[in-house]
């Protein structure tokens, strides 16, 4: 990896954790919980950003699984929340 | 080279649309404008930064460039999914919209009824 790129990588990566910071904040004031689920739906597509950024910043492809299961994962979470918060059940 | 500069783009171009989410999460006013806040431009923006290891492992490691696809389609599958089930239970659980929403279409088809595990504020 250049340098140039790497020094790219990491400004991306602050900036990643300034929209982290602002998931949070909305995470916190959030009104009612579904504001928080939508916050928390940003964050994990915030965090998976972060595994690849630093996939590519350490130069190892071991963290990669978690991305493609987190894409998967993270969606069941969020649906979850909504069919509790339409019906008060998940199931 | 052209890995590089091609990675870095897509990068840079993702790191702005997920910034572009969360500021549209804390200051757009109601519950529905920030779920399209948080579906479209998120599931952009987390679209092109798995598209940077992507393209930047493609010649050293193509089962990573394999993955990287994998959960570009599985993003676009499941992200829009999520937030049309969460846009639904809010509508269905009568969550007000902002004042200055003109139109609502859904009024006539999608009976709504009053929250009252979660209607308090």
């Amino acid at each position: 990896m250049s340098a140039w790129l790497a020094i790219t990588t990491d400004i991306c990566l602050f900036f990643l954790f300034v929209a982290t910071v602002l998931c949070l904040y909305r995470m916190v004031i959030g009104p009612r919980a579904a504001d928080r689920a939508i916050a928390l739906d940003a964050l994990s597509a915030v965090i998976i950003g972060m595994i690849c950024l630093l996939c590519m910043r350490w130069g190892s492809t071991l963290y990669f699984d978690a991305v493609w299961i987190l894409t998967l994962v993270g969606f069941l979470g969020s649906s979850a929340i909504a069919k509790y918060l339409a019906r008060g059940r998940v199931f | 080279m052209v890995v590089e500069v091609l990675a870095a783009l897509t990068m840079t171009v993702g790191t702005f649309f997920i910034v572009v989410t969360g500021v549209g999460l804390v200051r757009f006013p109601d519950v529905y404008t920030r779920m399209h806040a948080a579906g479209k431009a998120g599931t952009v923006g987390i679209a092109l930064l798995i598209l940077a290891p992507t393209i930047y492992f493609a010649t050293s490691d193509p089962f990573v460039s394999i993955r990287g696809c994998l959960a570009i389609v599985f993003q676009f599958l499941t992200t829009p999914g999520a937030t049309y089930l969460l846009a639904h239970a809010c509508y269905a659980t009568s969550y007000a919209a902002h004042s200055r929403t003109e139109i609502d279409e859904l009024k006539d088809w999608l009976p709504t009824y009053p929250d009252e595990e979660f209607g308090r504020e």
